[in-house]
């Protein structure tokens, strides 16, 4: 599935209206800030249909996945945003990951437990909050804000930069770096960015990792950042997206797409959206001197002309 | 005292609100703390026990308060010694959870980081032994598990 889809939930008394543009979006947050009511709205929609006086207003099917059956209601449901919520066991097993992966439907899920298997956005972690009365004295508005707004003050002058990347990012990163006297080492994995953080004093850190996947890692994240003023977060969606954004490719097909990616991103192919940054480079590059390899950083993009045109379009680090 | 295991616990309650609908006591209800428990973080006020009214929902029964306030209900009056997932709570339950630990020694199951505050409190992790005395070491630990 692609596209942005807004959502409307409505009943007397409770209207929920959101968006979601990515297979997997997560809502967490405080309590008793209407996440099971609007799991049940859902429920009872979707077996009563008008019957329920609750109203779901979607281009796509609006559906609650949940029991014993999820698996063979999700191998036989296409074209659908199905909302699971944190009672079901299966959303933080293997099984439930492998199930999303190449699925053709979106996915809420309602769950404060770091989802691993699960590469999802810092941009789609969410909280539910009341917006206020809506139109009449009655109606509560409900809208989602993102979690994860605040991730360190960037930009940054750092004095140490941290890559998830081992790769070409960490290469170009690296390479960077050196010319100006930073230091610049790799976490190996995004895994390993909480365990990096260890031993850090009180020098300027900068931790570079994909915003398209890093959700998992936030909630361990963002609480060294929030508590060491020290450690900030620079979150593109991945260094491939760095790299398209910055203009060097010139190609209008690539504006186009990052303009709204969204309408482009399969959710079939894609889990997550750097993954689909990555096969835009390669295949924009091609087999021409900019020839893009994730594994191994071509001199191209470290000559003087290709690293003042990325470094002038990255907003959050002060090189 | 608060003793908190992270992660995947064995034999906790993995889904607290749902046993709560099973297994809970009228007069847990209209007990004092859970009254202020209900008022804070539902911002609803408790009628009887067996009703409550909520600004957004009007009357409502026990069974429609949230999942968190259940939850710390269950940590505050459960009398059956079992391990309740807090990670069901959100972060505007962390200070109840705090003042249940005061009155007796509780042990919960955490998945993630909770948000405990600005202040200073005492809780035991399970999973090392150590005593954490703030946000900033429990956060340093709990990072290794959840």
């Amino acid at each position: 599935m692609k596209g942005k889809h807004r959502i409307v939930i409505q009943n007397n008394r409770l209207h929920y209206e959101f968006e979601v543009k990515r297979n997997i979006s997560i809502i967490q947050g405080d309590s008793a800030s209407g996440k099971t009511t609007l799991i049940n709205m859902l429920r009872q929609a979707e077996n009563l249909g008008d019957s329920s006086g609750v109203e779901v207003v979607c281009d796509v099917p609006c559906r609650v996945l949940e029991g014993r059956n999820w698996k063979l209601i999700l191998e036989n449901s296409f074209e659908s945003i199905f909302f699971i919520d944190e009672e079901n066991a299966f959303l933080n097993t293997e099984e439930f990951a492998a199930s999303i992966h190449g699925s053709d439907n979106y996915f809420v899920l309602i769950t404060r437990e770091n989802l691993y298997n699960l590469p999802y956005s810092v941009e789609e972690i969410y909280g539910l909050h009341a917006s206020g009365k809506y139109h009449d004295t009655k109606k509560v508005y409900q809208q989602m804000y993102q979690i994860y707004s605040n991730t360190g003050s960037i930009p940054v002058k750092p004095e140490k930069i941290i890559t998830e990347d081992s790769n070409a990012g960490y290469e170009f990163f690296k390479a960077v770096s050196e010319e100006r006297g930073i230091l610049c080492e790799s976490a190996d994995g995004k895994s390993n960015l909480f365990a990096a953080l260890d031993g850090i004093g009180r020098e300027e850190v900068c931790i570079v990792a994909d915003g398209a996947a890093i959700g998992p890692e936030m909630n361990r994240l963002y609480h060294q950042v929030i508590k060491n003023k020290n450690i900030h977060l620079y979150l593109p969606e991945s260094f491939e997206w760095i790299i398209l954004n910055s203009g060097l490719i010139e190609e209008k097909e690539i504006k186009e797409v990052l303009k709204k990616p969204e309408e482009y991103i399969d959710s079939k192919g894609y889990l997550s959206w750097e993954r689909y940054f990555t096969k835009l480079l390669m295949d924009k590059t091609g087999i021409s001197y900019m020839q893009y390899k994730k594994s191994k950083l071509n001199p191209f993009y470290l000559h003087d002309r290709s690293k003042r045109i990325i470094l002038e379009s990255i907003n959050g680090i002060r090189f | 005292m608060l003793s908190i295991y992270l992660g995947k616990m064995d034999g906790a309650i993995y889904h607290p609100p749902t046993y709560f609908d099973n297994q809970y006591e009228d007069e847990w209800i209209t007990e004092e703390l859970s009254v202020c428990m209900i008022r804070d973080v539902d911002h609803s006020e408790v009628v009887s026990a067996r009703l409550i009214e909520s600004p957004v929902l009007g009357p409502i029964s026990t069974k429609e308060l949230s999942g968190g306030v259940k939850t710390l209900m269950l940590m505050a009056f459960d009398g059956t010694g079992k391990v309740f997932n807090a990670s069901v709570c959100g972060d505007n339950c962390a200070k109840w959870i705090l003042e249940i630990a005061n009155r007796k020694d509780l042990t919960i199951n955490l998945r993630h980081i909770m948000d405990f505050g600005e202040g200073g409190f005492e809780a035991r992790i399970l999973n090392t032994g150590d005593m954490v005395h703030d946000m900033l070491g429990f956060a340093r630990i709990a990072g290794k598990y959840v």
